[in-house]
């Protein structure tokens, strides 16, 4: 059930999908379950919720109450009756200021009540989203789960911020209009009313029309960015390829149509304003005759017409409003549907209670079976024993399950059967943060963060002094590197980190590693981008750091692993051959053909 | 940018003409409305008898007048779209199509994510403005300038009210503009910084648990979040401010124009309806300054914005193509003549030094270097995606420069390091430089870079279709397709930018065997990790800080070279 609810949900973002003014509405699927939930948080604000639905009832009575004064003032103009007058505008006056005080209040409050439910609600999904298990950040598409805290969070926060107190005060102003028109003339407020129905139908005959060229406009515009962002994303294939004019054209032609889209689109959206004018308008005379019939037949006064001209406007803005606001709180309770989605996620299984500060680094795999999909068995029944202070290598092809023994050792996965120990005590009874703690990982695909170097390095160690910074800088052989930086240790990585090559991303984040100074280290691809000679130093500053800890190493290139101490010959999640280079060689097995493909190279 | 809007300027004149027409008849109607009150209603002309025919008779020509307004309005929002979405898509091509002839060191220097903005979000910016321009700012204007000249033909003494309305409404929406827009910045910065926080959590969410920073994280997001928050509610608080000042200026000034209507009233000089006509149209006018407000936060970002998109359009693209396009007799040859090269903006730190190099056709080439040694910079000259700074690259004898560009690339077929994977299906991938070629070809260049084997495992083989970035291949299964990509080019010169690092050794050894039997005339350029990988190359290049450190074959190599044995010893337990 909430694997197929994932599923649904992960076709909905469409990139560029960003401006809320014209997103579809979408139906939440269980609305009243996550509304409940929603009013949730709001009900820790409570007081702040009752303060301005207290203000917002306050400033309605106002606004229903003085368009009658306004008529007042005109009538006793028209009567001549000027005495009155300086009464009726003080009293006037005084409601404008109610108002406008309430006003104030209502928009200051539902400020801070928007700000503190959102500031909230973000916290409570990092929270999650930090705690996740990397089973659900490696199967969930990054832009979706994103999407949750940017689109997501924010859609509520608007409509929170906005729909919120426009829909109370709008429902209030309505109940309040009608019952002043009532009071007022029967007559005429019913005539009244067919300027709502008509306001209704039309707005219901153009949304509907809207809808389809909104839609489509949605989905070229999506295409649109699409284009953009991979065609400039990937502009050094497409000029290797002199592909620009075909990319050209493509994008020329998606730009045509979403412009013609686009064009039906807002001039139907456009004729919306014109329309209710019309509308509006016709309110105005069918008032006015009335009104005036009445007037000339003594039923009413002048300055009642005043006042239902007035009013007829005031009744015919908060129906509009209603209508939109339902279709943003709907969009609102489906994004909360998803954020809520994200949040009941399983927290990541850290039990365990053991420490692992005294851990010598014995590692023992026994019997392990592994799956990421069941029924695609990745790991059969493994088995490996590693000693303290020993440099242990996995090698095999792509697909072998190297990767996969790091994932189930850093418990980003748990086995399926068989158990994995350090110093004899399974992983699972040993607390997960002092496992992490005490095994360090430098993954192929470097993880730097848009911070400065001393920042990024220091990641691994916080309180580390800089002297063990740049001790381990030197260890990973780039000290050199970061002090021809613009501002050394102090210069900012950008995101993208176009300013550092691949090999140098590489060499940070194996400083970062070094300078953790782990129980264990994990080097998985590591150096794949770092030349060999630079790795080979790499190498020997390793063996004095990990003297009597254990490293596990990770590697494609044999010349990076062929010093270590066992070397694991991995197949198809298999162990197919282990022992040290010479024994290995002496085999004349797969490390030997793997060994003679590398060296002997192409010329077999 | 402005020139855009010439090829639409009779959209650009009609949209507010049929705008005038529209706002006119909003103004005219709280005149007939006050006619229908006091001739119709009061019968103030008739001696205080109402005539309810005039009420009719007026109000169907209110009607009908509105009716005519709705039309205009419609339609000048049919020029005002018709004008702003073309002018929007004209420069949007053209944006893009400047972006696609940038050399690489623009590219580099924009940034692609900005170039992305910039060609997406900027120009929706750009083209809401114009629309805005025309239609929003037409009408506030002839609304506050018709209302004003109304309302003043009504009576002058109501002219007082305006004018010491007006300033105040004008000093407070200058006021909280100018408050207002610094924040706006600051806001979209926080809001920047806490996605990024999000996105380095999503995507490095390994080396957080890995080092067991959750807690950090924690805190870092927090004080991005409290930050962001902080900001918002800072410019949502000011904005609560602004409603209810201005809406006290209105009703304070309606108010006022009761007060003076009455006395009016009392000396005869005005009417009732009248009174109620002014009162229509003083909140006329002050809505008309607020809706300014809106309008000028519009312009105010579509101009940061147009001024973005100028950059992109006013940008020339640094590298022009030559003129020759013609026959060399020579086919594949690549010289390098005294080249040296600099990064824009590095402070020019050489990173090629005085090269000088040849390479012959049919020659396979292997360079090899430390991480930073210029390998990858080299190859790039080749094609001209970067001009050198000083020297001559020459392709088969004639200077990079002077070939047009279509034609140099069309000599050389580059695999980049970073194999670029778009989301369509392997076959047009893998097609990509050649859209025409067909499956036998396809399948005769996957075969060559050993992509066929995996292509065929998969369920629908060449119709598989990618995801976005290539998520869906693995890292070796990506560099195949684009090595499969690269030969199906079948240029004269085939550049490896390290592109067979995540293959592994066996597959790599069959790829340059196919390679070496299949396309022997073909001038190969191999920058390589592995000493296997080049081993078996004519000649050798080590590149050491931007110059040649030793030229030979394998053998010459091991033999004269030491950094070469070095490398080799690094690589090879003896």
């Amino acid at each position: 059930m909430a694997e197929q609810k994932e599923q649904s949900m992960s076709n909905y973002k469409v990139p560029g999908m960003r401006t809320p003014r014209n997103r579809q509405t979408e139906k939440p699927k269980e609305g009243k379950k996550t509304l409940r939930r929603l009013v949730g948080y709001f009900a820790d604000e409570s007081k702040i919720v009752l303060l301005l639905f207290a203000v917002v009832f306050v400033v309605v009575i106002a606004s229903v109450y003085a368009p009658r004064l306004q008529s007042d003032a005109i009538d006793s103009i028209s009567q001549g009756d000027f005495g009155r007058l300086p009464a009726i505008l003080t009293v006037m006056l005084a409601v404008y200021g109610v108002q406008s005080l309430g006003t104030f209040l209502q928009s200051r409050e539902s400020a801070i009540l928007s700000q503190r439910v959102v500031e909230r609600m973000r916290e409570d999904l990092f929270d999650c989203i930090v705690n996740l298990p990397i089973k659900y950040i490696d199967s969930h598409s990054h832009g979706d789960i994103m999407s949750r805290m940017t689109n997501d969070v924010e859609n509520i926060s608007n409509t929170v911020s906005q729909s919120l107190s426009s829909l109370f005060s709008g429902v209030l102003t309505v109940i309040g209009t009608v019952a002043m028109m009532l009071w007022l003339c029967p007559p005429l407020a019913l005539l009244s009313c067919t300027t709502v129905i008509l306001t209704l139908a039309a707005t219901k005959f153009l949304s509907s029309a809207m809808r389809s060229f909104y839609r489509k406009r949605q989905v070229l515009l999506g295409n649109l960015n699409g284009t953009v962002e991979e065609m400039v994303g990937g502009y050094k294939t497409v000029v290797a390829y002199e592909r620009q004019e075909a990319v050209i054209e493509e994008f020329d032609r998606t730009a045509d149509e979403l412009t013609k889209a686009g064009i039906f689109a807002e001039i139907l959206g456009g004729s919306m304003g014109p329309v209710m004018n019309v509308i509006n308008n016709v309110g105005f005379v069918i008032i006015a005759a009335f009104g005036g019939y009445f007037a000339i037949n003594g039923v009413i006064s002048i300055g009642i017409i005043s006042a239902f001209i007035v009013y007829a406007k005031q009744f015919g803005r908060p129906i509009d409003e209603i209508a939109q606001i339902y279709g943003q709180i709907q969009t609102a309770i489906a994004g909360a549907e998803r954020v809520f989605a994200v949040i009941d996620q399983p927290r990541e299984d850290k039990s365990g209670h053991g420490d692992m500060e005294g851990a010598k680094g014995v590692i023992t795999f026994r019997n392990v079976d592994f799956s990421y999909v069941p029924g695609q068995q990745v790991l059969h029944n493994f088995n490996l024993e590693v000693r303290a202070g020993h440099k242990i290598a996995l090698v095999g092809a792509t697909g072998s399950g190297k990767t996969t023994v790091v994932n189930l050792l850093m418990r980003f996965y748990d086995a399926d059967s068989g158990e994995i120990l350090i110093d004899g005590v399974n992983i699972k009874d040993i607390d997960c943060n002092s496992l992490r703690e005490n095994t360090a990982i430098v993954l192929q695909d470097t993880v730097l963060f848009a911070d400065t170097v001393r920042n990024n390095l220091k990641y691994s160690k916080e309180g580390a002094s800089d002297e063990q910074m740049e001790q381990a800088a030197r260890m990973s052989n780039c000290h050199d590197m970061i002090l021809r930086l613009k501002d050394g240790y102090d210069t900012m990585l950008s995101g993208e980190g176009y300013n550092l090559s691949q090999g140098q991303r590489q060499l940070l984040s194996i400083a970062r590693a070094f300078l953790a100074q782990p129980k264990i280290l994990i080097l998985d691809e590591a150096t794949s981008s770092v030349d060999t000679r630079t790795e080979k130093r790499i190498q020997d500053a390793m063996v004095k750091l990990m003297e009597s800890r254990t490293s596990l190493i990770i590697a494609h290139r044999l010349s990076t692993i062929q010093d270590a101490d066992f070397i694991v010959v991995m197949d198809r999640g298999r162990m197919i051959e282990s022992g040290n280079h010479e024994e290995l060689l002496a085999k004349q097995g797969k490390y030997y053909e793997l060994y003679m493909t590398q060296f002997a190279g192409n010329a077999i | 940018m402005i020139k855009y809007l010439k090829k639409y300027s009779l959209f650009f004149i009609l949209a507010p003409l049929f705008m005038l027409g529209e706002v006119s008849m909003d103004l005219l109607q709280p005149r007939l409305m006050a006619a229908i009150v006091d001739d119709g209603v009061l019968g103030l002309s008739n001696g205080g008898v109402g005539d309810l025919s005039l009420v009719i008779y007026t109000g169907v020509r209110m009607v009908g007048l509105v009716l005519f307004g709705c039309f205009c309005g419609v339609m000048s929002g049919v020029f005002a779209n018709l004008c702003s979405q073309n002018y929007g898509n004209d420069i949007r091509k053209d944006a893009f199509r400047k972006v696609m002839s940038f050399s690489f060191e623009q590219t580099d220097r924009f940034s692609t994510g900005s170039l992305i903005t910039r060609v997406t979000n900027d120009i929706t910016q750009v083209q809401n403005l114009v629309s805005q321009c025309i239609r929003g700012f037409v009408r506030t204007f002839l609304l506050f300038a018709g209302g004003i000249l109304c309302m003043l033909t009504l009576d002058l003494s109501f002219g007082v009210v305006v004018a010491s309305a007006l300033p105040l409404i004008l000093i407070c929406v200058i006021f909280f503009i100018g408050k207002a827009n610094p924040k706006f910045t600051v806001l979209q910065e926080r809001l920047d910084r806490l996605n990024n926080v999000m996105q380095e959590n999503v995507s490095g969410a390994r080396v957080v648990k890995a080092y067991v920073k959750e807690e950090y994280e924690k805190n870092r997001f927090k004080t991005a979040n409290d930050e962001l928050v902080g900001t918002q509610l800072d410019v949502l608080l000011l904005f609560s401010y602004m409603t209810p000042i201005m809406n006290i200026i209105l009703n304070v000034s309606v108010v006022a124009v009761i007060k003076i209507g009455a006395v009016q009233v009392g000396e005869g000089s005005v009417t009732p309806g009248n009174v109620m006509a002014a009162i229509t149209y003083i909140s006329q006018i002050l809505n008309a300054v607020m809706r300014m407000t809106m309008i000028f936060q519009m312009v105010s970002r579509g101009v940061a914005s147009g001024r973005r998109i100028k950059e992109v359009l006013d940008c020339e693209p640094s590298i022009a193509g030559g003129s020759f396009d013609g026959e060399t007799t020579v086919k594949g040859k690549v010289e390098f003549r005294d080249v040296s090269f600099s990064y824009p903006g590095m402070g020019g730190d050489k990173v090629i030094d005085h090269m000088d190099l040849t390479i012959y056709p049919g020659e396979t080439f292997g360079i090899l270097g430390a991480t930073g040694c210029g390998k990858s910079t080299m190859v790039n000259l080749i094609p001209r995606f970067y001009e050198v700074t000083d020297g001559q690259v020459l392709v088969d004898d004639v200077n990079v420069k002077d070939y047009t560009l279509g034609a140099l690339r069309d000599k050389v077929a580059v695999a980049l390091q970073k194999s670029e994977i778009f989301s369509t299906s392997i076959r047009e991938n893998i097609a990509w430089g050649n859209p025409d070629a067909d499956d036998e070809r396809i399948r005769q260049a996957a075969g060559v870079a050993q992509a066929l084997e995996f292509i065929d495992g998969k369920e629908e083989g060449l119709d598989t279709q990618v995801t976005q970035g290539g998520h869906s291949l693995s890292g070796g299964q990506k560099q195949r397709v684009a090595i499969s990509r690269a030969i199906l080019k079948n240029a004269e010169i085939l550049i490896f930018d390290d592109t067979t690092s995540a293959l592994d050794l066996k597959t790599e050894a069959k790829l340059y065997e196919a390679l070496k039997r299949e396309y022997a005339g073909t001038t190969k350029i191999i920058i390589a990790q592995r000493i296997a990988s080049v081993k078996d190359a004519d000649r050798i290049a080590v590149l050491e800080n931007g110059h040649i450190a030793a030229l030979g074959s394998h053998e010459e190599l091991l033999e004269n070279s030491e950094i070469y044995r070095d490398i080799y010893d690094s690589q090879l337990k003896r």
